[in-house]
Order: C-alpha cells, then sequence, then structure tokens
C-alpha cells in the first residue's frame, strides 16, 4: 500500500511569503501523525493542498499514492476533514448537512442518512440533529465538525487543531474518539498546539516552522533528544557553583540548591553524586527532571528561527542589517505567539 | 457527469430555493402582478397594439425572460458567493465531484428556479389576458437554454463578487438595464435603424424575440439564428465556468 500521505518538496508562495518551503513528508497508513508548529509554520497550508483548498506552487503531494491535483477524485474521496474554522452549511439542519456531505462522496441518499444519524451519535449530539449549525454550543460546533469528517467513513481522517479553545471534557472525549478510530484502522492527521496532546496520541510527530520541516520523530524520541536537570540541595552550599565534568552541560547555584543539565539524568547522577562528595559537599536531597516535549518544541523551533534569522541576515542588504539579531527574534515570537 | 453526488449537490441546491418561498417565489409573483396591472391594464389600455397584439400579451414574454433569467443568475450567483463568504462552499470542494459536476449541479438548479419562476410568471399573465403558445418545443428549448445560460453568468458573478454589494451592483445595474433595453417593453420595429443596430449586440434582445416568437408567433429577428446565437454563448459561457473551478477562481489559495 502505497503511504497515506506523501510529499516531496511541496512548495507554496504567496507573492514573496514562503507558506509551505518545499516540505517532504511521508505519514504511513494507520499511523497516528501529529503536526506541531508555531502560528504560521504552514499546518494548515499543508492539509488544505491534500484536499484542493490551495494549491501548491511546487513539489509533490499524494494522498494514497494519488495526487492530489491530478487524481483530485480519488484523494479527495479518501480524506474525512474537521478544519479548524467553522465552515457548515447553515441553511439546513446538520443531520442533512451530513447527509449532503455524504452525498457529495457518492453515498446514496437513504444510506447517507443512515450514516448521518450514525455520526451524530457517535460524537454525542444526536438529539441536536433537527438544529441548524449556529444553534449549537461552541463545543457542539466542534462535534459536528468531526462527524462531518466522519460521516463519509475515511481513510485519513485529518483534525486541524480539533480541541483549539474546548472544554477538558470535551477534549478527553474527541481523544477517546479518535484513538478509536485509528485503532479501527483509520490514518489520523492531528495539528495541535497543545503538546500534552501529540505527546498522548501520536505515534509520530513532525515539528515545522516557517513551511520547513525541522524534524520528523517519535514523542518518545524528542523527548530522549531533551537534556535533563539533577537539582541537588547541598547542606553546606559554596559561594559559586562548583566545576564539574564535561557531562555537567550548565550549572547554576541558587542559595542551597544546585542545579546541573546533563544528557541523561538517570545514569549521571551517581557520577555527579560521587563527584560532589569527593568535592567535600554533603548531600540533603536530590531531584531528576526531564526536559518536558514542550521545552523541547520550542528549543527545536527556536533553534530553527535562529538559523533561519541568520541565514536570510547574511543575504540581507537593505537597512536592517544593523540591527541585532536578538532583537529581531523577539519581534519574531511576539509576532507569531508561539503556544 | 450525473453520478450520484452531482445529485446530492443538484438537490441540496434546489431544497435550498424550494424551503425559501418566501425570499424566492413570492417577490418575482407579487412583482410580476405589478407589472401587468399597471403596464398592462392600467397603461397597456392607452397604448396602441404592437404588431398586431395587445400590449399586455406582448410584454408578457418579456417580463418572463426578465423573471428567468433574474432568477437564475441571482441563484446560482447568491448560492456561489455565500458559500464562499462562509466558506461551507468547501464542503463541495473537498468532495470528490469533478468541477464538471460541481459546475452542473450548481448550473442545473438555478436553471430551474429560473425555470419555476418563469412558469409563475406565465400563470400570472395568463390571470390578465388569454396566453397562447404558438411554438412550444421553440419556446420550451429556449427558456431552457437562456435560464442555463443566465445560471451560467451567475456562476461567475458568484466566483467574481468580493462583497454581497458586488451581486447587487450586478443585478441592478447590469443584467436589469440589459433586459429593459432587450425590447421588453417595445418592439425592435419601433426604434430607429441605428438603436436598432446598437439593441442587436444586447443578448436579452435574441432572447425576447426568442421567447416572444415562442409565444406569439412573432418575432423581429430569425428564431433560429437568436437560439442558434444563444446556444453558443451557453456553451462558452459553461466552459468558461468549468474552467474558473479548475483553477480555483475566487475558490481556492
Amino acid at each position: 500500500m502505497p503511504p497515506a500521505i506523501e510529499t516531496r518538496d511541496l512548495r507554496k508562495e504567496y507573492g514573496e511569503l514562503q507558506a509551505l518551503s518545499g516540505l517532504s513528508l511521508t505519514v504511513e497508513e494507520g499511523e497516528f501523525f501529529g503536526l506541531l508548529g508555531p502560528n504560521g509554520a504552514g499546518k494548515t497550508t499543508f492539509i488544505n493542498t491534500l484536499v484542493g483548498l490551495v494549491r501548491k506552487s511546487g513539489g509533490e503531494a499524494r494522498v494514497f499514492g494519488h495526487d492530489v491535483e491530478t487524481d483530485y477524485q480519488q484523494a479527495r474521496d479518501a480524506i474525512g476533514l474537521a478544519p479548524q474554522e467553522f465552515n457548515v452549511d447553515r441553511f439546513f439542519p446538520i443531520r442533512e448537512v451530513l447527509a449532503h456531505k455524504a452525498g457529495y462522496h457518492g453515498i446514496p441518499q437513504a444510506e447517507a442518512e443512515r450514516r448521518a444519524d450514525d455520526a451524530l451519535e457517535r460524537v454525542g449530539i444526536y438529539d441536536k440533529r433537527n438544529e441548524r449549525f449556529d444553534w449549537l454550543s461552541g463545543g457542539m460546533k466542534r462535534r459536528l465538525l468531526l462527524a462531518r469528517a466522519l460521516v463519509t467513513e475515511p481513510d485519513l481522517l485529518i483534525l486541524d487543531e480539533p480541541t483549539a479553545g474546548v472544554d477538558v471534557q470535551l477534549r478527553h472525549d474527541l481523544w477517546e474518539l479518535v484513538t478509536e478510530l485509528n485503532e479501527e484502522g483509520t490514518t489520523v492527521l492531528l495539528t495541535t498546539h497543545y503538546i500534552e496532546e501529540a505527546e498522548r496520541l501520536c505515534d509520530r510527530v513532525a515539528i515545522l516552522n516557517e513551511g520547513r520541516k525541522v524534524t520528523v520523530a517519535t514523542p518518545d524520541e524528542l523527548t530522549e533528544r531533551g537534556t535533563d536537570t539533577i537539582a541537588v540541595r547541598l547542606e553546606s552550599p559554596p559561594a559559586t557553583a562548583p566545576t564539574l565534568g564535561e557531562y555537567a552541560h550548565e550549572t547554576s547555584l541558587s542559595e542551597d540548591r544546585l542545579e546541573v543539565r546533563v544528557d541523561d539524568g538517570g545514569s549521571m547522577a551517581p557520577r555527579l553524586l560521587n563527584d560532589l562528595e569527593a568535592a567535600g559537599y554533603e548531600i540533603v536531597d536530590l531531584e531528576i527532571t526531564r526536559t518536558s516535549l514542550e521545552e523541547i518544541f520550542v528549543d527545536l523551533t527556536d533553534r530553527e528561527d535562529r538559523t533561519v534569522t541568520r541565514s536570510s541576515a547574511s543575504g540581507r542588504e537593505d537597512g536592517e542589517e544593523g540591527r541585532p539579531e536578538d532583537d529581531r527574534e523577539t519581534e519574531k515570537r511576539e509576532t507569531e505567539g508561539i503556544a | 457527469m450525473w453520478s450520484t453526488g452531482a445529485r446530492a449537490l443538484f438537490r441540496r441546491e434546489i431544497l435550498r430555493f424550494v424551503r425559501r418561498p418566501k425570499n424566492t417565489f413570492l417577490p418575482p409573483a407579487i412583482t410580476n402582478v405589478l407589472y401587468f396591472a399597471v403596464f398592462g391594464i392600467v397603461l397597456g389600455g392607452r397604448i396602441d397594439r404592437i404588431a398586431g397584439f395587445d400590449y399586455i400579451l406582448f410584454i408578457l414574454p418579456g417580463l418572463i425572460v426578465l423573471g428567468t433569467i433574474s432568477n437564475a443568475f441571482e441563484n446560482a450567483s447568491f448560492s456561489i458567493f455565500h458559500g464562499r463568504w462562509n466558506e461551507y462552499i468547501h464542503e463541495t470542494l473537498t468532495s470528490p465531484l469533478s468541477y464538471l459536476e460541481m459546475v452542473v449541479a450548481y448550473v442545473a438548479a438555478s436553471a430551474v428556479r429560473g425555470l419555476i419562476v418563469g412558469v409563475i410568471i406565465a400563470v400570472i399573465g395568463a390571470l390578465f389576458t388569454p396566453v397562447t403558445v404558438e411554438h412550444a418545443l421553440y419556446l420550451v428549448v429556449t427558456m431552457v437554454v437562456i435560464s442555463v445560460l443566465f445560471a451560467g453568468f451567475g456562476i461567475i458573478g458568484g466566483l467574481w463578487a468580493r462583497d454581497f454589494d458586488d451581486l447587487t451592483v450586478m443585478n441592478q445595474f447590469i443584467l436589469r438595464p440589459l433586459v429593459f433595453f432587450g425590447a421588453v417593453f417595445y418592439s425592435l420595429e419601433m426604434l430607429s435603424p441605428l438603436w436598432r443596430d446598437v439593441s442587436r449586440l444586447n443578448p436579452m434582445v435574441y432572447m425576447v424575440d426568442s421567447v416572444r416568437y415562442g409565444f406569439l408567433g412573432y418575432s423581429d429577428l430569425v428564431p433560429l439564428t437568436s437560439l442558434g446565437v444563444l446556444v453558443g454563448l451557453t456553451a462558452a459561457v459553461l466552459a468558461i465556468d468549468v474552467y474558473l473551478f479548475e483553477r480555483g477562481f475566487g475558490l481556492t489559495d
């Protein structure tokens, strides 16, 4: 079977702006795949390219082997999309909206209506089936978008920030439902700002920044890439932090608390304790904290920003040449509002 | 071209206007009652017969054309634009319908609305004066062609519009003047040769003349030539519709 999604050097330009800058990504069939990235990273553009709402400027994109432009009908038939924005037909009760959507996918009317009922039941808003979209609460609207994506029984379910702005209960309900669907064999592509969501649900995640792929890995692999912090409380703390071996990437002392950043806290802790005891310190307490996926995400996208900013600054010939790089970075982060 | 998916979209489009008769069928019905009452009865009695027909009967085909094409155009342009405005046209665009099927479904449904309005106006006209149909087949074919033509124009309008005001501009400032100068209320024979020639550049003239021929058996132009012009124009407009959908004009980023 071809991959559920396969893109090669996918590009999208809006004038000067590069929304996708040569993105190559493969999502295997049956995977639960996460797309992480700050606002403006290109996540929604990537998704919209797959479903035909954005025309690519270059490169290739295939869904289950079908080119999204030349075989657009087969590609779109395989996809169920729950978008970020509420783009639902306001003219009809929601049951009919779902039946229409199923109909567009070639499902006969009686079967489409049955599926609409099933989908509404599955997301828990069947009793609202005769209401129009505008009369639903925010959470119900979010559920409806998911029901609409499910009504065609897609092989690839794309969820663009499905839990943005929803309450905890609904978030957990949605997690449970999409996990169930994935276990039933549906490939899931999820974009999210909630790192916990990606960590909890996804087999692999891709981190995007400024239209390019920063990395693809399992959540565990990503976490392992981060450093750990060993915090020890000393009986008689020195005035300055003691000098340690190369394994200690960073050392800081605050009153009696010494914090040491290392690659692997579990294996480095005995060595640190030995070194401290050898230097005459008495240890009262010890604590190891792993870097969260969120911190790794911020670190990776920040590092990418620095690389991008440097490379664009080196080619810059305008009046911004003299601006300190840090200023530009601060401005960029504020503009993009990394979540 | 007429798959289950296309039929589903066609059905959705039909239901959209059928369930809102107060917005879709009642306004042209009231307007035409007024037209027939004022132009036909009140003023018509003081106007000479034209080409041997009572004035009310002479203007009836033109009023049918006006109602039919306005509604076909309005339905297609509004449906497309409203879908774009609220982005629910994405439901159609992200489906496996071919671009041709999308256009056919939108155009067919809008043409049906235009034809229904045309029949309503004919029935209202029949309440004011006896109506005969001299060339039934020609009339039916012409009505279908002009409905499809203006549904096709409506698609272009709906894709082009950037605001609701644009829709109003198209209907009130382009469509309506063309119809009024399309020999709805007068015969081309009443114009000077210069204005008669200028009028021939107005596509409405061919439509009004053709429908008048269908009803009354009277025409200023050669009927089959008019129908040929309309069929050619319709084919061209539909081809443009499909092309614009393929290119994603007004639809995709």
